[in-house]
C-alpha cells in the first residue's frame, strides 16, 4: 500500500430490522422473492395513509443505540427527508434527523490483534426504499422492501485502512447477530454500506476531498473497493491530479469503481418534524428494560476469555463469533471442563462439523452434556483421545451419547492395574530372556513389551499405564 | 434576493416547470409573504420560544404492537398504475 | 316540505315509524343533486348507482340515528371504488381500493353517499372556485362563491341536497364557506375524528369535520365518527361520551370571551362598509342575547400583533407541510402518467401536466420555507407564533369556556369582487382568526346567526381542546336564541 497517503474511511451501514411488521405499516416484513406480495397502501403512499410507528422497532432501535454506547434522546420522534426518487412512492422518507436515536456513540473492535476504537457519529431508524429491477429498457418497482425498518449506523471519519473497516462492519454485524435485532444477511441485502474514503497527504491536517461509494452489498466487495480506491486515488495524487467529488459505484466483476454522478454540495432535503407521529417518551423504565435484554457482546466476551479462561485471542474470536457457539462454551466449562481443552473441541471438532453441515451449533445433535462426558472419559483415561474422535463421529453420524458408542464397540481401555499386571506377568514369562537383559537407557525393549500388552488385550489397555507398569516391573526384575 | 431563475430552480426541483407569467406572479406572491414574515421575525422574544409541530400534547401515545400482520392484494395496488408488467409496476428504465 | 329539509333526529324518526322510506329519501337527495348540478356544481361524482344499492342492504344495519340518510362527502376522502380527484387533474382517473376510516363509519351505520362534493384543488384554497371541474356557486346567490375549501360539502347542505356533509379543515376549510351558505360547520378537537384516508393537505393543522343544519345534528355525527383509530396515530382515545345525549341548553354561569381588537371598529375605520358594520351589529347583538342566557361574556386583549401573525404563520406552514404531503403525486402508482423519456421526465410532465398554477405556486412556497437557510425564519419563526398563539390561547380557556367571533368580516363575496389587500387589518384580523382552531386543535363550530343583505352570516365559537361537549353545548344554548336552525338556501326552514 502507499504510504505516502493518509487514507480516511467513514461508513454508513444501513441494516434492515427484524420484526413481524413493517416500520410504519402493518404489511409482513419478511423476505419474499414474490414481487409486491408483502405490501399495504401504506408503504405505497396512496392518498390518505398516514404511518403508524411500529413498537418493536423502536424499542430495537433503542436496544442497538445502547450496544453501540450511544446518547439516546428524550423522546423519540421522526423527521421527513424529501426528495424525488422512483424508489421512494410518498416523495418523503421516513427518518430521523433532528434527533436520531443514538449519538456520540463507540465501539471496540480488533483489527488483527491490536483493539482500535471506532466512534459513531449516529444510529437512526428508517424506513426502507422499494426495489428496482432494472432491465434493458426499462425498470421494474417492486414495493416488498418499501418501509421495512432500517437502521442507519454512521461513523465519524475514523476509519484508516481496509482492515479497520471490515473489522468494524464485522463486529457490528455480530452486535445485530448477539442481541436479535436484526439477521443481517448480506446475501438478501438485509445489511448495506456506503463508503466515504478521502486520501491525504501524510501528515496534513486536513482531510483530502471525499469520495462516495454507494450500496457495497457485500464485505468482500467493500474491502476491495476501498483497495481500489486507494490505489485509484494514490496514482491520481501521485501525478498531481485533484480527486472530483463524487459518487462511485463498485462493480464486483470487474473489481473497481466507476463514476455515477458528481456530488451536488449540499443536496438540500429540507428535513421537517413527520407531523404524523406524536413523540414517544424514551422512559428510565423501558431504557433498563431494554438494557436487560442486551447480552454481553462480543468484544467484551473475547477479553473475559482471554484474561480469564487464559484462551488465545484466536481461539476467543472464533468461539464468540455468534453467541450460540459462545453460550456452548460457557455452558460447558461451567461443569468443570477445562476451558481450553473446550475450546479446542469447539472451535476444530464441533464448528468444524456445523459449518460444513451449515447448521446452527443449537441444532448440532452434540449437545455440550456430550461433550463434557467425552472429555471426562479422555480425563479418566477411560478412552484416548484420539478414540475420542471416533467417538465423537458415531455419535453425530449414529445420534447417540458417547457412553452409548463407547460401549457398544468395546472402546473402554483397561486402566486397572491388576489386570494389567497380570498381562504383564505373562508376557515376561514367554520372553524372560530379553525382559532380563532390559537396560533402561534403551526403550526399545520396552516398546516390544508394550505392543505385546496391546496384542493380548486387543489395543484396550491404556497405553500410558501400560508403559509405567511394564518399566516398574523390568526394573524390579532387575533387582 | 430572490430571482424568477431561482424560482424556476425551485419548481423544478419539485419536478415541475410553470409558465413565465406564472413566475412573475409568484414573485410579487414572496414579496408579500416576506413581508408579513418580517413581522413575524419582529415579534417580542420570538427567537426564545420552542417552534411548535403538534397541536398540542398527546399524552396519550401508543405505539403500534408488533403483532398482526396485514396485506392488499397487488391487483389493487397496481389498479391504478398505467404500466404494469408481471406484479410490477413498468417505469422507463432508471439509469442509476 | 320534504323530510330531506329536517333534521337528523326528525328524518331518523320519521324513517322509523314509516313515514318515509331510506329509498325515497335518497332518490329525492339525488334528485336534487342533479337538479342542482348545473346551477351550483357541489359534485365531483353522483354516486347513484352505489347509493340505490346500498340502500336495498340496510335491512342488515341495527338501528342508529344516521341509518339510511344521505350524505355527501368532500372529494379529498378515500371512497373505495369510487372516484377520489381531490378536485385536481392530476388524480382526475384516480379510483381507491381502500376506504377512510369516516367513510367505513358511515358505511357501518348504513348512512348512504350520493356523491363526491368539489373542493378546492387538494384542498388548498378559500373560494371553491379551483376545482378541475369547475367554480362551486352559492345557493344562496349564484354571483357569488361559497368559500372553500370544502366549498361542494357547504354548497350541498345549504341547498338542501343532504342534511349532512363531511369535508376537512386546515385553516378553516369548512367554518368559513358553512358561515357563507347559512349552515353549521363544525371541526373536532385534532384528532378526535380519525384522518385516515382524508387526503393530507397540511398534517398538523388538517381536521376532518361535518356541515349540517343544527348543532344537535352535529352531536350525532360526532357520536359515530369519534374514537381511536390504530390507523392514525394522532387519533384520541374514546371519550365514552354520548354526545347527542348529553347535549344541554343549561349554560348558566358558563364564560365566554371574544378577542377585542378582532371586532374593535376603530381598526377598520379605513375599510368600514355597511356589511362590516351589520355584521359587527349583530355580534353586539349576540353578545347581548348570550349575557341574557346567562353567560358571562368579557372581552380580552389580545396581542394585535401576533394576531396579524395568525395569517403568514398558516400560510408558512400549511405550504410547507403540503409540498411534502402531495410529493406522492407523480403518475407512477396512480393517476395520470404523462410521457416522458426517462423516469424523471415521466415524473415531471405528469406533475407539470396534473396541477393548476395556483397550487405550484404555493408548493414553491412551500419548498422555499423549508430550504435550509430559510427554514428559521420561516418555518421555525412560524411554529413559535403557533405556540405563542396556542400557548395564549390555553391560558385563556382555563378561564373560559368558549371564545366567540364573528366567521368573517363580510357575506359571501361575488366572484367579481377585487381580492382583498392581504396586508391590511381587515384581512388580517377578521378573515384568518379561524386558523387558530387549527393551530391549537381546539374544536371550533361556525353557526348561522343572521343576514346581511340577504345573505348568511355566521358566528364562530372555539373551546379548549378536548371540550367538544362544552362547546356543542354553547352552540346549542346559542342557537336557540336566533331563528336560522334548519335553513337552506333562499331562507326555507324545517319549523
Amino acid at each position: 500500500m502507499n504510504s505516502k497517503y493518509e487514507v480516511t474511511i467513514g461508513l454508513e451501514v444501513h441494516c434492515e430490522v427484524m420484526t413481524t411488521s413493517k416500520m410504519f405499516s402493518s404489511a409482513p416484513n419478511n423476505y419474499n422473492e414474490t414481487a409486491n406480495e408483502n405490501i399495504c397502501e401504506v408503504d405505497m403512499g396512496f392518498p390518505g395513509i398516514l404511518p403508524v410507528a411500529n413498537m418493536e422497532a423502536v424499542k430495537k432501535s433503542i436496544m442497538m443505540a445502547m450496544a453501540l454506547n450511544c446518547k439516546l434522546p428524550e423522546y423519540m420522534y421522526f423527521d421527513r427527508k424529501n426528495y424525488y426518487y422512483p424508489d421512494l412512492p410518498k416523495g418523503y422518507q421516513i427518518t430521523q434527523s433532528t434527533e436520531p436515536v443514538g449519538v456520540n456513540g463507540y465501539i471496540n473492535v480488533y483489527v488483527n490483534d491490536e483493539v482500535k476504537k471506532i466512534d459513531i457519529h449516529d444510529i437512526h431508524l428508517e424506513e426502507d426504499t422499494a426495489s428496482l429491477d432494472h432491465y434493458e429498457t426499462y425498470s421494474l418497482i417492486d414495493y416488498n422492501r418499501c418501509s421495512v425498518p432500517l437502521l442507519e449506523t454512521v461513523t465519524e471519519p475514523c476509519i484508516h485502512s481496509a482492515d479497520e473497516a471490515l473489522a468494524f462492519l464485522d463486529s457490528l454485524r455480530r452486535i445485530f447477530l448477539y442481541t436479535k435485532i436484526s439477521e443481517a444477511r448480506t446475501d438478501r441485502g438485509q445489511m448495506r454500506c456506503d463508503v466515504n474514503i478521502s486520501l491525504a497527504p501524510v501528515g496534513s491536517d486536513k482531510l483530502g476531498t471525499k469520495v462516495e461509494m454507494k450500496n457495497i452489498n457485500s464485505f468482500s466487495n467493500v474491502k476491495d473497493a476501498i483497495l481500489y480506491e486507494i490505489k485509484r486515488q494514490s496514482e491520481i495524487l501521485d501525478e498531481g491530479g485533484t480527486i472530483i467529488m463524487e459518487t462511485r459505484r463498485y462493480d464486483d466483476s470487474t473489481g473497481k469503481t466507476y463514476r455515477m454522478r458528481e456530488k451536488v454540495e449540499g443536496v438540500d432535503y429540507k428535513y421537517y418534524v413527520e407531523p404524523n407521529i406524536p413523540p414517544y417518551k424514551i422512559t428510565d423504565e423501558l431504557i433498563s428494560e431494554l438494557k436487560s435484554k442486551i447480552p454481553m457482546l462480543q468484544f467484551e466476551r473475547i477479553n473475559k476469555y482471554i484474561t480469564e479462561y487464559d484462551l488465545s485471542l484466536y481461539d476467543a474470536s472464533i468461539l464468540t463469533k455468534n453467541i450460540e457457539t459462545a453460550l456452548y462454551f460457557e455452558d460447558v466449562i461451567s461443569k468443570n471442563i477445562d476451558p481450553k481443552i473446550a475450546a479446542n473441541w469447539i472451535n476444530t471438532r464441533i464448528l468444524g462439523h456445523v459449518n460444513k453441515e451449515e447448521i446452527s451449533i443449537n441444532d448440532c445433535t452434540f449437545k455440550t452434556d456430550d461433550l463434557v462426558e467425552l472429555i471426562g472419559y479422555i480425563n479418566k483415561g477411560t478412552i484416548s483421545t484420539k478414540q475420542a474422535k471416533d467417538v465423537f463421529y458415531k455419535c453425530l453420524d449414529e445420534n447417540k451419547k458417547p457412553s452409548v458408542v463407547i460401549k457398544e464397540n468395546n472402546m473402554e481401555q483397561i486402566t486397572d492395574t491388576n489386570e494389567i499386571l497380570n498381562v504383564i506377568k505373562e508376557v515376561i514369562e514367554e520372553n524372560m530372556e530379553l525382559a532380563l537383559s532390559y537396560d533402561p537407557e534403551r526403550g526399545r525393549t520396552v516398546d516390544f513389551f508394550v505392543g505385546q500388552i496391546m496384542k493380548k488385550t486387543r489395543g484396550k489397555a491404556n497405553p500410558k499405564a501400560a508403559m509405567d507398569l511394564i518399566k516398574e516391573e523390568l526394573l524390579k526384575l532387575k533387582k | 434576493m430572490i430571482t424568477k431563475e431561482k424560482l424556476k430552480d425551485y419548481a423544478n426541483k419539485l419536478m415541475f416547470d410553470m409558465e413565465d407569467s406564472e413566475y412573475e406572479t409568484l414573485l410579487k406572491e414572496f414579496d408579500v409573504i416576506e413581508k408579513q414574515m418580517e413581522l413575524v421575525a419582529n415579534l417580542d422574544g420570538i427567537s426564545k420560544v420552542k417552534p411548535m409541530t403538534f397541536p398540542f400534547e398527546m399524552e396519550y401515545v401508543e405505539y403500534r404492537e408488533d403483532n398482526n400482520t396485514r396485506t392488499v392484494d397487488y391487483k389493487d395496488a397496481l389498479s391504478n398504475a398505467k404500466d404494469v408488467k408481471n406484479r410490477e409496476i413498468r417505469v422507463p428504465k432508471v439509469v442509476e | 316540505m320534504s323530510y330531506l329539509d329536517k333534521t337528523l333526529e326528525e328524518i331518523s324518526s320519521a324513517l322509523k315509524n314509516g313515514e318515509v322510506t331510506s329509498e325515497d329519501l335518497v332518490k329525492e337527495s339525488i334528485d336534487r343533486a342533479k337538479k342542482y348540478q348545473e346551477k351550483y356544481n357541489s359534485f365531483v361524482t353522483i354516486t347513484e348507482d352505489k347509493a340505490l344499492s346500498q340502500v336495498k342492504e340496510l335491512d342488515k344495519i341495527s338501528d342508529n340515528p344516521l341509518k339510511g340518510i344521505p350524505y355527501a362527502i368532500k372529494d379529498n376522502f378515500s371512497t373505495k371504488g369510487i372516484l377520489s380527484t381531490a378536485s385536481s387533474n392530476i388524480l382526475k382517473d384516480y379510483v381507491p381500493f381502500f376506504n377512510a376510516t369516516v367513510v367505513d363509519k358511515l358505511n357501518n351505520c348504513g348512512s348512504i353517499m350520493i356523491g363526491k362534493s368539489v373542493l378546492d384543488e387538494l384542498a388548498m384554497g378559500g373560494t371553491g372556485t379551483t376545482g378541475h371541474t369547475g367554480t362551486v356557486k352559492n345557493p344562496w346567490d349564484e354571483k357569488r362563491l361559497i368559500g372553500g375549501s370544502s366549498a361542494g360539502s357547504a354548497a350541498a347542505v345549504a341547498s338542501g341536497i343532504v342534511p349532512f356533509s363531511i369535508g376537512s379543515d386546515t385553516g378553516d376549510s369548512i367554518r368559513k364557506p358553512a358561515c357563507y351558505g347559512g349552515v353549521v360547520g363544525y371541526k373536532p378537537t385534532y384528532g378526535r375524528i380519525s384522518r385516515f384516508g382524508l387526503f393530507a393537505f397540511a398534517s398538523s393543522l388538517d381536521h376532518v369535520g361535518c356541515f349540517t343544519r343544527s348543532v344537535s345534528d352535529v352531536a350525532y355525527i360526532l357520536d359515530a365518527l369519534k374514537g381511536r383509530d390504530e390507523k392514525d396515530m394522532t387519533s384520541l382515545p374514546d371519550d365514552n361520551i354520548s354526545y347527542s345525549k348529553n347535549l344541554t341548553k343549561d349554560v348558566k354561569g358558563k364564560k365566554l370571551f371574544y378577542i377585542k381588537d378582532i371586532v374593535d371598529r376603530e381598526n377598520y375605520k379605513d375599510s368600514m362598509d355597511e356589511e362590516l358594520d351589520e355584521i359587527l351589529k349583530n355580534f353586539d347583538g349576540i353578545i347581548k342575547n348570550c349575557e341574557d342566557l346567562g353567560f358571562v361574556v368579557e372581552a380580552v386583549d389580545f396581542n394585535k400583533e401576533l394576531l396579524k401573525a395568525i395569517f403568514p404563520a398558516y400560510i408558512t406552514i400549511s405550504c410547507a407541510e403540503a409540498t411534502s404531503n402531495n410529493s406522492n403525486l407523480t403518475g407512477i402508482i396512480f393517476g395520470p402518467r404523462a410521457q416522458g423519456k426517462s423516469i424523471d421526465e415521466v415524473m415531471f410532465n405528469s406533475r407539470t401536466q396534473g396541477f393548476s398554477e395556483l397550487i405550484k405556486r404555493r408548493f414553491v412556497l412551500g419548498s422555499y420555507i423549508l430550504q435550509k437557510e430559510n427554514q428559521e425564519r420561516l418555518f421555525l419563526n412560524a411554529g413559535r407564533v403557533r405556540r405563542l398563539i396556542v400557548e395564549k390561547m390555553t391560558e385563556l380557556f382555563k378561564k373560559y369556556d368558549g371564545m366567540i367571533l364573528p366567521a368573517s368580516g363580510s357575506v359571501a363575496p361575488t366572484f367579481k369582487s377585487e381580492t382583498i389587500d392581504k396586508l391590511s387589518d381587515r384581512y388580517l384580523l377578521l378573515e384568518n382568526h379561524m386558523a387558530i382552531g387549527n393551530f391549537g386543535g381546539f374544536p371550533s363550530i361556525t353557526i348561522p346567526c343572521g343576514l346581511v343583505n340577504n345573505m348568511p352570516i355566521g358566528l364562530n365559537i372555539t373551546s379548549g381542546i378536548k371540550k367538544d361537549l362544552e362547546l356543542l353545548n354553547i352552540a346549542y344554548a346559542i342557537e336557540d336564541t336566533m331563528n336560522y336552525k334548519g335553513q337552506i338556501a333562499g331562507g326555507v326552514k324545517s319549523e
